[in-house]
């Protein structure tokens, strides 16, 4: 394996070890949980984005050809990480949220999450109610 | 026709009547009656070989290895009974065409009657204990439908409950006694075990062979004292009191008492169990009798005397007793089902059966009354008649009998029973048919249609020719039986006039003392009114009372519901018999190093133990403690991944993801927290337990892996025959769909069952009062809007066609790589239920049109159907082929048969977990909860419209 490949891998996986490190510095050290959830979006694209770059590099570089798996991780990766950071927000905005301690959901007048229809026959499924 | 189609004829037969009963009540009995006409004639064909002496035998090896073979033969003993089974079923047949009533369930009735008329002429002809043994049990079940037809009286159920928990438990018995029996012998057929008289009488087993053999016949022949149970057998219809209880179930005993007469019979022990209970038997059954009022009730009780008669002849053991005993089973045959059916038109005809109201219907019913006088008087044993010639020989025997040195006893009670005999006889005669025309009768009674007399009739005309003609018309059939029993040549040649012999004195004693004693019927109902006497019923019930109470108390010791008793009882017994084995047996010494600790492993059991340890501090909150368990599962299969097991890494994934959901499901419905219920003595003793059995465990693993196995293992076959004899280079797939196909193919169809009872158990508590309640429900904490949120569904959309492919390559590299169907279905799975997850469980139930039974059924069978293709090639159940293909343009690929077994797993366990989950899902439901579209943000809405509305 060339030098330059070496230096390439190292470099990618230090990138990564950082940003692992601040998103996980940053979930200890931000207060409020809105502000946390920023966090580990780093660690998940570029802190794991970073060891998935080495681990092509390393297999063009020492195996000679083109590895897919870490393309596929990084899909799965992109598909599920934002869905987790909403449910998780979904969740905050439910158990510790008021429609008046969050900002206006414009045209909609009412967040989602806080939309709950008023019973079960009042289906979900209708456009949603306003004014 | 062959002995095997003259039993199965009424099995398969039983399916035309409940089929026919659409076509109307005329097309079911019409294809009852030419079934039973069809095995009659298949029968009466070797009628003249069998009459010759002649054995007509079947024989087919069904299950030898357990001695079970399918022999049928044909003897002089088992043609007489078929021919009475199949002869007066045909009557039966015609009679309940008439006697059911519009509203009884006819088809049902003839599919009951024609199974038991299998299981009884399966019994007759039977050359197999164990599968005359078989027939044995069929007669109790198709007795039990047929005693409890009129389901809506609680007699007929009572009746049918006792008569199966007493024939029931006989037949037990008799499975004993017949292995016994059996095993002395050395051969399960009737033909070789008949022959080892002097091998079985000599064996010490003899005794409990015996008695366990009698107990059979005596519950099943009503003798006493398990006597009780005919009498309320009779609250079933009167076609079935007439065939189960004149010609055929009761008799089965006699039956087998006179196929084993030449083995079992000629003992002291024989003769004072068999003989006294016959005895004792015909004693009381005839003096019940006499003070029943209910006319079906004298009926039963006069069979239980005629049937203790026959088994008291069988039991002197001698050969002319014996004579006597298959002569007057055809006679009792023929005239107590004429009694019974003529009963049954006396209650049809005036709606009751109680005597104390009849009387006088000689002049409204001349026909019935004609019928019933012959017959009685058979029964009673007066010339000319077929019953008096029985009846001779009978006293004739007992004359001769010597009873434990007392000479006189046997006569003297017989005579005893026979006047009682006479006395209820002349009382059926005399109390319903004789006497003054009356005018209280509940309903007007007359002459009853052809198809109601005309059965009774031809066995009345039987009655006159037999004891007119008995040389002409018993003899063959009575001489060829006899020969059977007693296994050599006998005479027989019955007459009216025997000249003065002990006999006839005997028998004239008992007709006037009959006659004396009808005289005096008001007095000695009042006498035996005032005897103090045990009822069988109250004995009965209280036994099973008793008898269900301590099995409920065992049942409810052992299994009250605590999860942990069964822990703690289960651990403490298998650390006991490890600790047995380990402070007993040898211990090697230690053969392996242990691998080096490093970093990575180390975190991993960290966290391992970590969460096991959580869960059980966090175990109250259980929505916590099943995050918990996810981690657990997530190390666990990492584990597995990280020591080369990766086909237990993808399944324990799949099953980690499936149980949680399916278990975040269920506590949808459970409470959120786990109340506090132990005292903390008792955590500590559940502690100190688990905390030992764990150890115990972890230790014995390590023991066992530092060391060599003390024998060789099995997997050095299995990674040596993977891919040379199953085609595959995954050696556990092979072992799943190969090595232990069979064993798979028990737990799919397992997995099938279990999946298709929770969906059983939904459905019935959904259709009771639980109903109402989950409809009231309310949420346990409010809930939040937005169910189905926009993000989300995209996402499960995008990834369904993805984890489908997946599954498609799991499913296929999984010969020879690791995966295999049951991770396919699984992930398969996986892929429908996020669509529930995301767009709700009503959205996605309805885009999914194939019904969950059918693909675990169809997933079952494709198993069965690959397994059994391997019959084709002569080879057995689940062999599997493979062979390499190769086409133009592709790589050279294998096709194996394992993989079409493969696609059953899959489809199997993919249909098993979605239906549990559709099940435990409907729970949810409410009204309007179905969405009508996928997210409940309908990307397609214009707002600018529902603006304008809104205002």
């Amino acid at each position: 394996m060339s030098q330059i490949f070496e230096y390439l891998i190292a470099a990618a996986l230090v990138l990564g070890g950082i940003f692992g490190l601040v998103g996980s510095f940053g979930l200890v050290k931000l207060n409020d949980p809105m502000s946390r959830l920023h966090a580990p979006t780093k660690a998940t694209t570029l802190g794991v984005g970073g060891v998935l770059i080495a681990s092509m590099i390393h297999a063009i570089a020492s195996e000679g050809h083109l590895s897919w798996h870490e393309l596929l991780i990084t899909l799965f990766l992109f598909l599920t990480a934002p869905i987790t950071a909403n449910f998780i927000a979904k969740a905050h905005i439910h158990r510790h949220e008021t429609p008046q301690s969050l900002p206006p959901a414009g045209e909609d007048g009412l967040w989602a999450t806080h939309d709950v229809p008023a019973s079960p026959e009042a289906a979900p499924t209708a456009p949603l109610a306003r004014d | 026709m062959s002995l095997f189609l003259i039993a199965a004829l009424p099995f398969i037969g039983a399916v035309f009547p409940a089929l026919l009963i659409r076509a109307g009540r005329n097309a079911a009995s019409l294809s009852t009656g030419a079934v039973t006409l069809l095995a009659l004639v298949g029968l009466l064909v070797h009628a003249p070989a069998v009459l010759r002496g002649e054995v007509v035998t079947s024989r087919f090896d069904w299950l030898p290895d357990l001695g079970l073979n399918a022999n049928f033969q044909l003897d002089g003993l088992g043609l007489l009974f078929a021919t009475l089974i199949l002869g007066i079923g045909l009557l039966i047949i015609t009679y309940a065409r008439f006697y059911l009533s519009r509203e009884d369930p006819m088809g049902q009735f003839y599919s009951y009657l024609l199974m038991f008329q299998g299981a009884m002429v399966g019994i007759v002809l039977s050359d197999n204990i164990l599968l005359l043994l078989i027939f044995w049990e069929l007669t109790s079940l198709s007795s039990f439908l047929l005693i409890g037809y009129w389901k809506h009286l609680p007699e007929g159920r009572q009746g049918a409950r006792m008569a199966l928990t007493v024939t029931g438990a006989g037949g037990l018995s008799m499975i004993a006694g017949m292995l016994i029996l059996g095993h002395i012998a050395g051969s399960y057929d009737l033909s070789v075990i008949l022959q080892h008289k002097e091998l079985i009488q000599a064996s010490p087993l003899y005794a409990p062979a015996l008695i366990l053999i009698l107990l059979g016949c005596f519950t099943k022949s009503a003798q006493f004292p398990f006597h009780f149970w005919l009498p309320h057998a009779m609250a079933a219809p009167t076609p079935v009191s007439a065939y189960l209880h004149s010609a055929t179930m009761v008799k089965a005993g006699l039956f087998l008492m006179a196929r084993m007469w030449p083995v079992l019979s000629g003992t002291d022990l024989w003769f004072y169990i068999v003989g006294s209970i016959g005895l004792i038997t015909m004693v009381l059954g005839a003096v019940i009798a006499l003070f029943k009022d209910d006319l079906k009730a004298l009926l039963a009780f006069s069979t239980v005397s005629h049937l203790g008669l026959i088994t008291m002849l069988l039991g002197f053991g001698t050969e002319a007793a014996a004579v006597a005993a298959v002569f007057h089973i055809i006679n009792h045959a023929t005239f107590k089902a004429a009694l019974f059916m003529n009963a049954g038109i006396v209650d049809h005809e005036t709606h009751t059966r109680d005597i104390k109201l009849l009387g006088g219907l000689r002049h409204l019913m001349p026909v019935t009354f004609t019928l019933a006088g012959i017959a009685a008087l058979s029964m009673a044993g007066i010339p000319p008649f077929n019953g008096f010639l029985s009846k001779e020989m009978m006293l004739e025997a007992a004359a001769h009998t010597d009873w434990a040195g007392v000479a006189w006893l046997v006569p003297a009670l017989a005579v005893f029973g026979a006047l009682f005999s006479v006395a209820y006889s002349l009382r059926y005669i005399a109390h319903v048919f004789l006497g003054k025309k009356r005018h209280d009768y509940p309903s007007h009674p007359h002459d009853p249609g052809p198809g109601l007399w005309l059965p009774p009739a031809v066995l009345v005309t039987l009655v006159v020719l037999i004891g007119l003609f008995p040389n002409a018309i018993a003899t063959p059939l009575v001489t060829a039986a006899a020969t059977a029993v007693t296994g050599h040549e006998v005479h027989f040649h019955p007459a009216l006039w025997h000249g003065l012999t002990p006999a006839l004195y005997m028998s004239i004693v008992a007709v006037l003392g009959g006659l004396l004693l009808l005289a005096l019927h008001r007095g000695a109902l009042a006498v035996w009114n005032n005897l103090p006497r045990p009822e069988a019923k109250v004995i009965f019930d209280a036994l099973v009372r008793g008898l269900t109470q301590a099995s409920r108390g065992i049942t409810d010791g052992l299994h009250n519901g605590s999860l942990t008793r069964y822990a703690v009882i289960f651990l403490i017994f298998t650390m006991g018999l490890g600790w047995y084995a380990f402070s007993t047996g040898a211990f090697g010494p230690e053969t392996h190093e242990t691998l080096p600790i490093t970093a990575m492993p180390l975190l991993g059991w960290f966290c391992l133990v970590g969460s096991s340890l959580c869960v059980v501090a966090f175990h109250h909150n259980r929505l916590l403690s099943l995050v918990l368990i996810g981690v657990t599962g997530l190390m666990v299969s990492l584990s597995f991944s990280y020591l080369s097991a990766p086909d237990l890494a993808l399944t324990q994934i799949s099953v980690e993801v499936v149980t949680i959901i399916l278990l975040l499901l269920a506590l949808n419905f459970l409470p959120q927290e786990t109340p506090r219920e132990s005292s903390p003595a008792r955590r500590i003793r559940d502690i100190a337990i688990s905390v030992t059995a764990g150890l115990g465990m972890g230790g014995l693993i390590y023991a066992m892996m530092t060391r060599d196995f003390a024998m060789p293992s099995i997997s050095e076959y299995h990674l040596a025959n993977s891919y040379k004899g199953g085609g595959g280079t995954n050696v556990v797939n092979v072992i799943l769909v190969d090595f232990r196909g069979f064993d798979t193919f028990g737990e799919i169809t397992v997995l099938g069952i279990a999946a298709i009872i929770i969906f059983a158990i939904t459905e019935a508590t959904l259709g009771s009062r639980v109903r109402a309640r989950l409809l009231n429900r309310k949420p346990w904490k409010p809930l939040a809007g937005d169910a189905h949120p926009l993000m989300m569904v995209v996402a499960t959309r995008m990834m369904m066609p993805i984890a489908f492919m997946v599954a498609a390559y799991i499913f296929f590299r999984g010969h020879n790589l690791p995966g295999g169907g049951f991770i396919a279905g699984l992930i398969a799975a996986i892929a429908v239920i996020m669509q529930y997850m995301a767009s709700g469980f009503g959205w996605a139930a309805e885009r999914q049109k194939l019904p969950y039974h059918g693909i675990i059924g169809t997933g079952v069978l494709v198993a069965a159907v690959t397994g059994m293709g391997a019959w084709f090639n002569g080879l057995p159940f689940l062999t599997s082929a493979f062979g390499y293909v190769h086409l133009p343009f592709l790589e050279e690929f294998e096709l194996a048969t394992a993989a079409l077994f493969d696609l059953g797993v899959f489809l199997a366990v993919w249909g098993a977990v979605l239906l549990a989950l559709q099940s435990l899902s409907r729970y949810a439901w409410q009204p309007g909860i179905a969405s009508e579209h996928p997210m409940d943000i309908n990307p397609e809405r214009d707002d600018a419209e529902i603006e304008q509305e809104g205002h």
